[in-house]
């Protein structure tokens, strides 16, 4: 040990102010065994990066996060409160079953005759419990760390891979020139209903994209904006099809998003 | 502004799961226990984290948790002073043949061992600038010591570890 030692790391750790840093070069660059000792360090700092194990948080933690998370969190209240109000505003659709319950309150459903009822007081919670369960699948891929289940930036595979599986083609496409590297894809379940849903990165975030189709004859309803548990929710109907945007991105990064994915909508794909 | 407590929770906490585990880890035999402590602590003092980064935050809880379960089966080891450690350690000059420091071509074991062997005070340090690269500020923050100790700490326990990874140094046993 010797206190050259402390200047040696601190340097190398990137943690002297410049003109200590500038002190400390000048004498490695006239003393070569103190040159030869920082190189060592380095070197010592490269194998433990490189070599040393780093573990990773088991998937039984991940899952016991969750659980933490899951009872009485926000997200169940809100629901339950959600439906509440709906049954007390649609008497007659209590007895329908949870099923078609379901499948009526989808996210972003613009049947005119939903818009109705969606309008009236239940509305806006309901509307909020349908962010709430895209936001929910949006984390559970975040959890478990797979958000994807066909990983590649290439739309040629992402796409076939999508439609073999769906009754339904979303827009799929690259938009790493814009920002947005497709990741993958992989499908969800939303409110009982399947749903393509796309994967994106945007600098450290990741974004999920929900798709559904809706009923094409449809008015496109306005896009909605809410943050629901700390992540950014838009949801936007065009060319038949309902998109969810989830993502802890700063809500003008996911507008960017929704401005390049949804005119795709109803489009004809380019052909392969 | 997120509206539920949980929700900005796991928005803050997810992304350092790894890095919370993997100082559990290096710390103490259970680490999932500890981390599931830690976890359970850090959201019943959620609303004592005022912003910021939530790294070092979460790592400090992990820290803590993981210390107070070694200090329940192995009370010595969580108070050793660290001139003690110099004593008992011995750790001398470095040599005066500067050959002698070279690192040799390790295999991750090894490497993983020499760390493994350092004191509890030396490994945390190492764990969280190289493992997890954190500012000396912020592993001073968690390891609740002066800058100035991180620092000793670090290069002592770098000292240690060339020592024990250069060329003819004796394979720890497996």
């Amino acid at each position: 040990m010797n206190d050259d030692d402390l200047w040696l790391d601190a340097l190398l750790d990137d943690e002297l102010d410049a003109a200590a840093s500038l002190a400390l070069q000048r004498r490695l660059a006239a003393e070569p065994v103190l040159q030869r000792r920082f190189e060592e360090r380095r070197a010592l700092r490269d194998v433990l990066r490189g070599q040393a194990t780093r573990h990773a948080a088991p998937d039984a933690l991940r899952a016991n996060l969750a659980a933490l998370l899951a009872p009485g969190a926000g997200a169940n209240v809100a629901r339950e409160r959600a439906s509440a109000r709906r049954r007390a505003a649609l008497p007659w659709a209590a007895g329908l079953g949870g099923a078609l319950l379901a499948t009526l309150c989808t996210l972003a459903v613009v049947d005119p005759a939903a818009l109705v009822w969606q309008r009236g007081d239940a509305g806006g919670a309901q509307l909020e419990a349908e962010a709430s369960e895209a936001v929910s699948a949006h984390t559970r891929a975040l959890l478990v760390d797979q958000p994807i289940e066909v990983a590649s930036s290439d739309q040629h595979t992402v796409r076939p891979w999508l439609s073999a599986r769906l009754n339904f083609v979303p827009p799929v496409v690259d938009l790493a020139a814009q920002g947005f590297p497709l990741v993958g894809a992989r499908r969800d379940v939303l409110s009982g209903e399947t749903a393509a849903a796309l994967v994106y990165r945007h600098g450290a975030h990741v974004i999920s994209v929900f798709v559904r189709p809706v009923d094409p004859g449809s008015v496109p309803g306005p896009q909605a904006t809410r943050v629901v548990r700390g992540f950014n929710v838009i949801e936007r109907t065009q060319g038949g099809l309902a998109f969810c945007f989830v993502s802890d991105a700063n809500p003008h990064e996911l507008q960017a998003l929704v401005d390049l994915v949804t005119p795709l909508a109803g489009r004809q794909a380019p052909a392969p | 502004m997120p509206e539920d407590p949980q929700g900005r929770f796991a928005a803050a906490v997810l992304p350092h799961l790894d890095a919370a585990y993997n100082l559990a880890r290096w710390l103490v035999r259970d680490a999932q226990d500890v981390v599931q402590d830690a976890l359970v602590r850090a959201l019943r003092h959620f609303d004592g984290f005022r912003g910021g980064d939530p790294r070092p935050w979460l790592l400090a809880i992990v820290r803590n948790a993981a210390f107070a379960w070694l200090g329940a089966r192995r009370p010595g080891e969580t108070q050793v002073p660290d001139d003690e450690l110099d004593a008992a350690l011995a750790v001398d000059a470095p040599p005066s043949d500067p050959e002698a420091l070279a690192i040799r071509r390790a295999e991750r074991r090894e490497i993983d061992a020499a760390i493994a062997a350092l004191p509890l005070a030396f490994r945390e340090a190492v764990v969280l600038r190289e493992l997890e690269e954190l500012s000396y500020r912020d592993i001073a923050r968690i390891t609740d010591v002066p800058i100035g100790t991180v620092m000793s700490r670090l290069s002592r326990a770098r000292h240690l570890l060339a020592l024990a990874l250069r060329p003819g140094a004796t394979r720890s046993p497996t």
